[in-house]
Protein backbone atom coordinates (compact mmCIF):
# COMPACT_ATOMS: atom_id res chain seq x y z
CA UNK A 1 0.00 0.00 0.00
CA UNK A 2 1.50 3.14 -0.94
CA UNK A 3 1.46 6.69 1.23
CA UNK A 4 1.13 8.65 -2.08
CA UNK A 5 -1.99 10.73 -1.99
CA UNK A 6 -4.25 10.00 -4.69
CA UNK A 7 -4.22 13.38 -6.81
CA UNK A 8 -0.95 14.80 -6.96
CA UNK A 9 -1.24 18.70 -6.37
CA UNK A 10 1.70 19.01 -8.98
CA UNK A 11 2.83 16.81 -11.02
CA UNK A 12 5.73 15.20 -9.83
CA UNK A 13 8.64 12.83 -11.92
CA UNK A 14 11.50 10.77 -9.99
CA UNK A 15 11.58 8.23 -6.96
CA UNK A 16 8.07 7.15 -5.79
CA UNK A 17 10.32 6.89 -1.74
CA UNK A 18 10.77 10.33 -1.95
CA UNK A 19 7.13 11.74 -3.28
CA UNK A 20 5.48 12.05 0.48
CA UNK A 21 8.77 13.59 2.05
CA UNK A 22 8.87 16.32 -0.73
CA UNK A 23 5.22 17.13 -0.98
CA UNK A 24 5.29 17.29 3.25
CA UNK A 25 8.27 19.58 3.41
CA UNK A 26 6.31 22.22 0.89
CA UNK A 27 3.36 21.48 2.96
CA UNK A 28 5.46 23.31 5.80
CA UNK A 29 6.53 26.42 4.03
CA UNK A 30 3.62 28.94 4.71
CA UNK A 31 2.03 31.87 3.16
CA UNK A 32 2.31 34.02 6.43
CA UNK A 33 -0.75 36.39 5.43
CA UNK A 34 -3.31 33.62 4.31
CA UNK A 35 -2.13 30.88 7.17
CA UNK A 36 -1.68 28.38 3.91
CA UNK A 37 0.87 26.14 2.59
CA UNK A 38 1.95 26.86 -0.62
CA UNK A 39 0.86 23.77 -2.02
CA UNK A 40 -2.33 24.62 -1.13
CA UNK A 41 -2.36 28.29 -2.26
CA UNK A 42 -0.64 26.22 -6.13
CA UNK A 43 2.24 28.13 -6.11
CA UNK A 44 4.37 24.46 -6.78
CA UNK A 45 3.97 23.47 -10.62
CA UNK A 46 6.14 20.71 -10.72
CA UNK A 47 8.90 18.91 -8.87
CA UNK A 48 11.55 16.70 -10.77
CA UNK A 49 13.86 14.50 -8.64
CA UNK A 50 17.25 12.69 -10.78
CA UNK A 51 19.90 10.96 -9.40
CA UNK A 52 22.13 14.22 -8.74
CA UNK A 53 18.97 17.01 -8.01
CA UNK A 54 15.63 18.06 -7.20
CA UNK A 55 14.04 20.57 -9.11
CA UNK A 56 11.43 22.66 -7.81
CA UNK A 57 9.19 24.73 -10.29
CA UNK A 58 7.86 27.85 -7.79
CA UNK A 59 5.52 30.75 -8.81
CA UNK A 60 4.37 33.74 -7.18
CA UNK A 61 0.61 35.26 -6.91
CA UNK A 62 2.22 38.50 -7.84
CA UNK A 63 5.38 39.93 -9.85
CA UNK A 64 5.72 42.72 -7.13
CA UNK A 65 5.73 40.01 -4.13
CA UNK A 66 9.10 41.02 -2.14
CA UNK A 67 8.71 37.91 0.27
CA UNK A 68 9.76 35.72 -3.02
CA UNK A 69 13.10 34.98 -1.54
CA UNK A 70 12.11 34.23 1.91
CA UNK A 71 9.77 31.71 0.11
CA UNK A 72 12.37 30.07 -1.77
CA UNK A 73 15.07 30.45 1.59
CA UNK A 74 11.74 28.08 3.30
CA UNK A 75 11.57 25.90 0.42
CA UNK A 76 15.19 24.84 0.01
CA UNK A 77 15.62 24.83 4.06
CA UNK A 78 12.15 22.30 4.18
CA UNK A 79 13.33 20.14 1.57
CA UNK A 80 17.37 20.37 3.01
CA UNK A 81 15.51 18.69 6.12
CA UNK A 82 14.20 15.48 4.67
CA UNK A 83 16.50 14.92 1.07
CA UNK A 84 19.39 12.60 1.26
CA UNK A 85 22.56 14.56 1.34
CA UNK A 86 24.20 14.06 -2.24
CA UNK A 87 20.91 15.89 -3.79
CA UNK A 88 21.04 19.24 -4.67
CA UNK A 89 18.66 21.14 -4.35
CA UNK A 90 17.14 23.78 -6.75
CA UNK A 91 14.00 26.07 -6.65
CA UNK A 92 13.09 27.50 -9.95
CA UNK A 93 10.80 30.53 -9.77
CA UNK A 94 8.54 30.65 -13.14
CA UNK A 95 6.19 33.14 -14.12
CA UNK A 96 4.29 31.28 -16.78
CA UNK A 97 1.80 30.14 -16.79
CA UNK A 98 -0.23 33.20 -14.25
CA UNK A 99 -1.00 31.76 -11.72
CA UNK A 100 -4.76 31.77 -10.60
CA UNK A 101 -7.56 31.12 -8.50
CA UNK A 102 -8.02 27.66 -10.43
CA UNK A 103 -5.12 26.46 -8.40
CA UNK A 104 -6.25 26.81 -5.17
CA UNK A 105 -6.84 23.26 -3.44
CA UNK A 106 -9.94 22.34 -2.28
CA UNK A 107 -8.86 23.16 1.46
CA UNK A 108 -7.67 26.42 0.58
CA UNK A 109 -11.05 27.22 -1.32
CA UNK A 110 -13.16 26.17 1.86
CA UNK A 111 -11.34 28.43 3.77
CA UNK A 112 -11.81 31.56 1.45
CA UNK A 113 -15.49 30.90 1.70
CA UNK A 114 -15.69 29.56 -2.15
CA UNK B 1 21.54 25.60 -6.17
CA UNK B 2 22.68 24.50 -2.93
CA UNK B 3 22.30 22.66 0.42
CA UNK B 4 21.73 24.40 3.48
CA UNK B 5 20.17 27.94 4.18
CA UNK B 6 23.15 29.97 4.70
CA UNK B 7 24.49 32.61 2.52
CA UNK B 8 26.54 35.01 4.06
CA UNK B 9 26.00 38.48 2.13
CA UNK B 10 29.52 39.93 1.53
CA UNK B 11 30.85 42.99 3.52
CA UNK B 12 29.77 45.82 1.10
CA UNK B 13 25.94 44.54 0.69
CA UNK B 14 25.87 44.62 4.76
CA UNK B 15 27.17 48.07 4.35
CA UNK B 16 24.70 49.24 2.06
CA UNK B 17 21.92 47.42 3.96
CA UNK B 18 23.26 49.22 7.23
CA UNK B 19 23.10 52.77 5.30
CA UNK B 20 19.72 52.00 3.79
CA UNK B 21 18.48 51.24 7.54
CA UNK B 22 20.21 54.43 9.06
CA UNK B 23 18.56 56.52 6.43
CA UNK B 24 15.08 54.89 7.10
CA UNK B 25 15.41 55.36 10.59
CA UNK B 26 16.81 58.91 10.61
CA UNK B 27 13.44 59.62 8.10
CA UNK B 28 11.02 58.24 10.53
CA UNK B 29 12.81 59.41 13.64
CA UNK B 30 12.81 63.37 12.06
CA UNK B 31 9.51 63.02 10.58
CA UNK B 32 7.96 61.89 14.29
CA UNK B 33 9.89 64.82 16.14
CA UNK B 34 8.40 67.26 13.46
CA UNK B 35 4.91 65.59 13.98
CA UNK B 36 5.79 65.93 17.87
CA UNK B 37 6.73 69.91 17.52
CA UNK B 38 3.43 70.36 15.80
CA UNK B 39 1.52 69.06 18.35
CA UNK B 40 3.32 70.65 21.19
CA UNK B 41 5.09 67.87 22.51
CA UNK B 42 8.69 69.48 23.33
CA UNK B 43 9.73 67.15 25.78
CA UNK B 44 11.51 64.63 24.11
CA UNK B 45 12.41 66.45 21.08
CA UNK B 46 15.88 68.43 20.95
CA UNK B 47 14.89 72.21 20.30
CA UNK B 48 18.47 73.88 19.95
CA UNK B 49 19.47 70.84 17.02
CA UNK B 50 19.72 72.73 13.95
CA UNK B 51 17.27 70.18 11.58
CA UNK B 52 14.40 70.59 13.88
CA UNK B 53 12.70 73.82 12.56
CA UNK B 54 13.12 71.77 8.72
CA UNK B 55 11.67 68.80 10.80
CA UNK B 56 8.68 70.52 11.84
CA UNK B 57 8.22 72.68 8.18
CA UNK B 58 8.68 68.80 6.00
CA UNK B 59 6.70 66.63 8.66
CA UNK B 60 4.43 65.33 5.52
CA UNK B 61 7.79 64.93 3.10
CA UNK B 62 9.75 62.95 6.03
CA UNK B 63 6.89 60.57 6.51
CA UNK B 64 5.54 59.95 3.11
CA UNK B 65 8.20 60.74 0.95
CA UNK B 66 11.35 60.08 2.71
CA UNK B 67 10.47 57.33 5.54
CA UNK B 68 7.67 55.38 3.37
CA UNK B 69 8.86 56.30 -0.52
CA UNK B 70 12.16 54.72 0.81
CA UNK B 71 10.62 51.68 2.88
CA UNK B 72 8.52 51.24 -0.48
CA UNK B 73 11.13 51.60 -2.82
CA UNK B 74 13.68 48.59 -0.77
CA UNK B 75 10.29 46.89 -0.96
CA UNK B 76 10.17 47.34 -4.65
CA UNK B 77 13.63 46.69 -5.48
CA UNK B 78 14.11 43.72 -3.45
CA UNK B 79 11.29 42.20 -5.90
CA UNK B 80 12.88 42.95 -9.41
CA UNK B 81 15.86 41.75 -8.72
CA UNK B 82 17.34 44.29 -10.57
CA UNK B 83 20.23 47.15 -8.48
CA UNK B 84 19.62 49.91 -10.69
CA UNK B 85 16.35 49.70 -8.82
CA UNK B 86 17.63 50.73 -5.58
CA UNK B 87 17.93 54.30 -7.03
CA UNK B 88 14.67 55.33 -6.17
CA UNK B 89 14.88 54.47 -2.40
CA UNK B 90 18.12 56.13 -2.37
CA UNK B 91 17.46 58.86 -3.77
CA UNK B 92 13.97 59.47 -1.90
CA UNK B 93 16.06 58.68 1.54
CA UNK B 94 19.04 61.36 0.53
CA UNK B 95 16.41 64.30 -0.18
CA UNK B 96 14.81 63.41 3.00
CA UNK B 97 18.54 64.27 4.57
CA UNK B 98 18.67 67.22 2.23
CA UNK B 99 15.43 68.49 3.54
CA UNK B 100 16.47 68.07 6.78
CA UNK B 101 19.61 70.15 6.34
CA UNK B 102 17.75 72.95 5.08
CA UNK B 103 18.58 72.49 1.02
CA UNK B 104 14.99 72.11 0.22
CA UNK B 105 15.13 72.72 -3.12
CA UNK B 106 17.74 70.08 -4.51
CA UNK B 107 15.77 67.94 -1.85
CA UNK B 108 12.48 68.29 -3.92
CA UNK B 109 13.97 67.86 -6.94
CA UNK B 110 15.51 64.69 -5.90
CA UNK B 111 12.67 63.52 -4.74
CA UNK B 112 11.65 64.04 -8.34
CA UNK B 113 13.69 61.90 -9.13
CA UNK B 114 13.36 59.34 -6.68
CA UNK B 115 9.60 59.07 -7.51
CA UNK B 116 10.89 58.67 -11.93
CA UNK B 117 12.81 55.92 -11.02
CA UNK B 118 10.46 54.10 -8.85
CA UNK B 119 7.85 54.85 -12.38
CA UNK B 120 10.69 53.11 -14.01
CA UNK B 121 10.47 50.05 -11.47
CA UNK B 122 6.78 49.72 -11.89
CA UNK B 123 7.07 49.71 -15.45
CA UNK B 124 9.01 46.59 -15.34
CA UNK B 125 6.52 44.62 -12.68
CA UNK B 126 4.04 45.67 -15.43
CA UNK B 127 5.75 44.26 -18.19
CA UNK B 128 6.65 41.02 -15.88
CA UNK B 129 2.59 40.70 -14.97
CA UNK B 130 0.07 42.95 -16.91
CA UNK B 131 -2.40 42.04 -14.25
CA UNK B 132 -5.35 44.86 -12.65
CA UNK B 133 -2.76 44.81 -9.36
CA UNK B 134 -0.10 46.22 -11.27
CA UNK B 135 -1.29 48.80 -12.88
CA UNK B 136 -2.54 50.05 -9.88
CA UNK B 137 0.78 49.70 -8.40
CA UNK B 138 2.09 52.02 -11.43
CA UNK B 139 -0.89 54.81 -11.58
CA UNK B 140 0.40 54.92 -7.37
CA UNK B 141 3.82 55.63 -8.95
CA UNK B 142 2.77 57.85 -11.07
CA UNK B 143 0.90 59.94 -7.95
CA UNK B 144 3.92 59.92 -6.19
CA UNK B 145 5.86 61.77 -9.14
CA UNK B 146 2.98 64.16 -9.96
CA UNK B 147 3.00 65.26 -6.04
CA UNK B 148 6.74 65.54 -5.73
CA UNK B 149 6.85 67.57 -8.96
CA UNK B 150 4.53 69.71 -7.66
CA UNK B 151 6.48 70.58 -4.64
CA UNK B 152 9.47 71.14 -6.70
CA UNK B 153 7.56 73.75 -8.96
CA UNK B 154 6.55 75.37 -5.95
CA UNK B 155 3.49 74.28 -5.22
CA UNK B 156 1.53 74.39 -1.92
CA UNK B 157 2.21 71.59 0.43
CA UNK B 158 -1.46 71.48 0.95
CA UNK B 159 -1.77 70.59 -2.62
CA UNK B 160 1.09 67.96 -2.60
CA UNK B 161 -0.44 66.11 0.33
CA UNK B 162 -3.44 64.31 -1.56
CA UNK B 163 -0.91 63.46 -4.32
CA UNK B 164 1.15 61.84 -2.08
CA UNK B 165 -1.55 59.96 -0.56
CA UNK B 166 -2.92 58.64 -3.51
CA UNK B 167 0.93 56.96 -3.99
CA UNK B 168 0.20 55.11 -0.52
CA UNK B 169 -3.05 54.18 -0.86
CA UNK B 170 -3.41 52.97 -4.18
CA UNK B 171 -0.15 51.12 -3.17
CA UNK B 172 -2.13 49.49 -0.44
CA UNK B 173 -5.22 49.07 -2.95
CA UNK B 174 -2.74 47.13 -5.50
CA UNK B 175 -1.75 44.62 -2.88
CA UNK B 176 -5.20 44.03 -1.30
CA UNK B 177 -6.62 43.61 -4.87
CA UNK B 178 -3.94 40.72 -6.05
CA UNK B 179 -5.00 39.39 -2.88
CA UNK B 180 -8.72 39.38 -3.48
CA UNK B 181 -7.94 36.46 -5.99
CA UNK B 182 -7.86 33.88 -3.66
CA UNK B 183 -11.56 34.59 -3.05
CA UNK B 184 -14.25 34.18 -5.01
CA UNK B 185 -15.08 37.81 -5.50
CA UNK B 186 -18.16 39.37 -7.23
CA UNK B 187 -17.84 40.45 -10.97
CA UNK B 188 -18.24 44.47 -10.08
CA UNK B 189 -15.87 44.54 -7.50
CA UNK B 190 -12.57 45.19 -9.70
CA UNK B 191 -14.23 47.74 -11.85
CA UNK B 192 -15.34 49.25 -8.83
CA UNK B 193 -12.32 50.09 -7.17
CA UNK B 194 -11.02 50.85 -10.48
CA UNK B 195 -13.59 53.32 -10.13
CA UNK B 196 -12.94 54.62 -6.64
CA UNK B 197 -9.24 54.73 -7.34
CA UNK B 198 -9.92 57.14 -10.17
CA UNK B 199 -12.38 58.93 -7.94
CA UNK B 200 -9.35 59.37 -5.82
CA UNK B 201 -6.90 60.68 -8.13
CA UNK B 202 -9.79 63.27 -9.34
CA UNK B 203 -10.11 64.10 -6.11
CA UNK B 204 -6.02 64.97 -5.93
CA UNK B 205 -6.46 66.94 -9.42
CA UNK B 206 -9.27 69.45 -8.04
CA UNK B 207 -7.51 69.78 -4.77
CA UNK B 208 -5.31 71.99 -6.52
CA UNK B 209 -8.11 73.90 -8.41
CA UNK B 210 -10.92 73.88 -6.59
CA UNK B 211 -9.59 73.02 -2.68
CA UNK B 212 -13.68 72.29 -1.27
CA UNK B 213 -14.61 69.97 -4.40
CA UNK B 214 -11.49 68.21 -4.09
CA UNK B 215 -11.83 67.47 -0.55
CA UNK B 216 -15.69 66.25 -1.45
CA UNK B 217 -14.20 63.61 -4.49
CA UNK B 218 -11.21 62.84 -2.38
CA UNK B 219 -13.25 62.14 0.84
CA UNK B 220 -15.94 60.33 -1.22
CA UNK B 221 -13.67 57.95 -2.75
CA UNK B 222 -11.80 57.41 0.46
CA UNK B 223 -15.04 56.02 1.71
CA UNK B 224 -15.71 54.00 -1.07
CA UNK B 225 -11.91 52.57 -0.98
CA UNK B 226 -13.20 51.46 2.99
CA UNK B 227 -16.45 50.38 1.99
CA UNK B 228 -14.34 47.82 -0.92
CA UNK B 229 -12.05 46.58 1.45
CA UNK B 230 -14.14 45.71 3.98
CA UNK B 231 -16.61 43.84 1.50
CA UNK B 232 -13.84 42.13 -0.36
CA UNK B 233 -10.68 41.97 1.22
CA UNK B 234 -9.50 38.67 2.43
CA UNK B 235 -9.49 39.99 6.24
CA UNK B 236 -12.53 38.99 6.68
CA UNK B 237 -11.69 35.08 6.09
CA UNK B 238 -8.05 35.62 7.62
CA UNK B 239 -9.66 37.02 11.02
CA UNK B 240 -10.37 33.10 11.50
CA UNK B 241 -7.31 31.67 11.35
CA UNK B 242 -4.55 31.94 14.36
CA UNK B 243 -1.17 33.68 14.71
CA UNK B 244 0.28 36.09 12.18
CA UNK B 245 -2.51 35.71 10.01
CA UNK B 246 -4.83 36.87 12.45
CA UNK B 247 -2.94 40.20 13.48
CA UNK B 248 -2.52 41.01 9.95
CA UNK B 249 -6.39 40.49 9.40
CA UNK B 250 -6.66 43.01 13.20
CA UNK B 251 -4.29 45.56 11.45
CA UNK B 252 -6.35 45.49 7.80
CA UNK B 253 -9.96 45.74 9.63
CA UNK B 254 -9.04 48.42 12.25
CA UNK B 255 -7.42 50.33 9.45
CA UNK B 256 -10.20 50.04 7.02
CA UNK B 257 -12.03 51.70 9.72
CA UNK B 258 -10.21 54.72 10.19
CA UNK B 259 -9.79 55.25 6.43
CA UNK B 260 -13.66 55.11 6.62
CA UNK B 261 -13.15 57.78 9.13
CA UNK B 262 -10.75 59.81 7.12
CA UNK B 263 -13.29 59.69 4.10
CA UNK B 264 -15.75 61.17 6.62
CA UNK B 265 -13.35 63.72 7.98
CA UNK B 266 -12.22 64.87 4.33
CA UNK B 267 -16.01 65.34 3.30
CA UNK B 268 -16.56 67.49 6.66
CA UNK B 269 -13.42 69.82 6.20
CA UNK B 270 -15.21 70.27 2.86
CA UNK B 271 -18.30 71.44 4.08
CA UNK B 272 -16.35 74.11 6.63
CA UNK B 273 -16.23 71.88 9.95
CA UNK B 274 -12.35 71.58 11.53
CA UNK B 275 -11.60 67.77 11.06
CA UNK B 276 -7.83 68.61 9.24
CA UNK B 277 -5.65 66.51 11.79
CA UNK B 278 -8.70 63.94 11.65
CA UNK B 279 -8.67 63.77 7.95
CA UNK B 280 -4.73 63.48 7.47
CA UNK B 281 -4.16 61.76 10.55
CA UNK B 282 -6.87 58.93 10.42
CA UNK B 283 -5.47 58.21 7.02
CA UNK B 284 -2.18 58.32 7.66
CA UNK B 285 -1.41 56.64 10.83
CA UNK B 286 -4.94 55.21 11.14
CA UNK B 287 -5.07 53.59 8.04
CA UNK B 288 -1.33 53.21 6.51
CA UNK B 289 0.69 52.49 9.66
CA UNK B 290 -1.57 50.31 10.54
CA UNK B 291 -0.79 48.52 7.26
CA UNK B 292 2.27 48.69 7.76
CA UNK B 293 2.58 47.21 11.54
CA UNK B 294 0.91 44.15 9.90
CA UNK B 295 2.82 43.83 6.91
CA UNK B 296 6.25 43.89 8.35
CA UNK B 297 6.41 40.93 10.28
CA UNK B 298 6.73 39.38 6.88
CA UNK B 299 8.20 42.56 4.52
CA UNK B 300 11.39 43.09 7.07
CA UNK B 301 12.44 39.33 6.79
CA UNK B 302 12.49 40.10 2.94
CA UNK B 303 14.17 43.02 2.77
CA UNK B 304 16.31 43.70 5.81
CA UNK B 305 17.17 39.12 5.75
CA UNK B 306 16.14 39.44 9.09
CA UNK B 307 13.24 36.68 10.34
CA UNK B 308 11.15 37.57 13.44
CA UNK B 309 9.50 35.45 16.10
CA UNK B 310 5.94 36.60 16.44
CA UNK B 311 3.99 36.95 19.34
CA UNK B 312 1.44 38.89 21.25
CA UNK B 313 3.85 41.74 22.37
CA UNK B 314 3.15 43.10 18.20
CA UNK B 315 -0.74 43.32 19.41
CA UNK B 316 0.33 46.02 22.16
CA UNK B 317 1.85 48.14 19.65
CA UNK B 318 -0.90 47.76 17.52
CA UNK B 319 -3.28 48.55 21.02
CA UNK B 320 -1.13 51.65 21.26
CA UNK B 321 -1.37 53.35 18.32
CA UNK B 322 -5.06 52.77 17.94
CA UNK B 323 -6.12 53.72 21.07
CA UNK B 324 -3.84 56.94 20.80
CA UNK B 325 -5.31 57.90 17.90
CA UNK B 326 -8.95 57.26 19.13
CA UNK B 327 -7.43 60.23 22.14
CA UNK B 328 -5.82 62.65 19.90
CA UNK B 329 -8.80 62.52 17.10
CA UNK B 330 -11.37 62.48 19.29
CA UNK B 331 -11.21 63.28 22.64
CA UNK B 332 -8.17 65.62 21.77
CA UNK B 333 -10.97 67.29 19.46
CA UNK B 334 -12.98 68.76 22.37
CA UNK B 335 -9.43 69.16 24.82
CA UNK B 336 -6.03 70.48 23.72
CA UNK B 337 -4.09 68.35 26.09
CA UNK B 338 -5.66 65.25 24.85
CA UNK B 339 -4.63 65.88 21.42
CA UNK B 340 -1.21 66.21 22.29
CA UNK B 341 -1.15 63.32 24.59
CA UNK B 342 -2.66 61.44 22.40
CA UNK B 343 0.19 62.42 19.17
CA UNK B 344 3.00 61.51 21.94
CA UNK B 345 1.56 58.32 22.07
CA UNK B 346 1.28 57.49 18.48
CA UNK B 347 5.00 58.51 18.95
CA UNK B 348 5.38 55.96 22.10
CA UNK B 349 3.46 53.11 19.67
CA UNK B 350 5.71 53.50 16.77
CA UNK B 351 8.89 53.66 18.91
CA UNK B 352 6.86 49.89 21.06
CA UNK B 353 6.71 48.45 17.67
CA UNK B 354 10.41 49.26 16.50
CA UNK B 355 11.54 47.71 20.34
CA UNK B 356 8.93 44.91 19.41
CA UNK B 357 10.48 44.20 16.08
CA UNK B 358 13.96 44.27 17.73
CA UNK B 359 13.23 42.20 20.42
CA UNK B 360 11.25 39.69 18.12
CA UNK B 361 14.75 39.48 15.77
CA UNK B 362 16.55 38.59 19.23
CA UNK B 363 13.97 35.78 20.13
CA UNK B 364 13.85 34.43 16.88
CA UNK B 365 17.65 33.98 17.05
CA UNK B 366 17.45 32.34 20.20
CA UNK B 367 14.88 30.22 19.72
CA UNK B 368 16.80 28.80 15.95
CA UNK B 369 19.97 29.26 17.21
CA UNK B 370 21.15 25.58 17.35
CA UNK B 371 19.79 25.63 13.49
CA UNK B 372 21.61 28.81 12.35
CA UNK B 373 24.60 27.36 13.85
CA UNK B 374 24.36 24.18 12.00
CA UNK B 375 23.59 25.99 8.65
CA UNK B 376 27.11 27.94 9.85
CA UNK B 377 29.24 24.45 10.66
CA UNK B 378 28.20 22.92 7.54
CA UNK B 379 29.18 25.96 5.53
CA UNK B 380 32.66 26.19 7.78
CA UNK B 381 32.82 22.80 6.61
CA UNK B 382 32.51 22.94 2.90
CA UNK B 383 34.93 25.41 3.22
Amino acid sequence: MSDVPPIAPYPYTGPQALQAPIEDALRRVVDPELAMTIVDVGLIYGVTVNAQRVHVLLTMTSAACPVTDVIVDDVETALDRVLPRELKIHVELVWEPPWTSDRLSERAKAFMGW
Amino acid sequence: MRRRAARSPRLPVLALRALFVLVVLASLAAGVAGGLLRAGVTAVVPLDAPWVGHAVASHAFLMMCSFMGTVIGIERAVAVKLRSAFVAPAASGAAGLLMLAGVEQPAAWLAVAASAAFVCVNVVVWTRQRAAHTAVLLAGADAWFVGNLLLALGARTASVVPWWFCFLVLTIAAERLEMTRLMRRHRGAAPALVVTLAALLVGATAFSLAPVWGSWIFGAALLGLAAWLIAFDIARKTIAAHGLSRYMAVCLLLGYGWLGISGAAWIATAAGLHARDLALHALALGFIFSMMLGHAPVILPAIARVKLLFGWPFYAALAVLHGSLALRLGWGAFDIRAWSSGAAANAIAIALFGLTVACSAIAWRVKNRHTVKRGHDEVAAQH
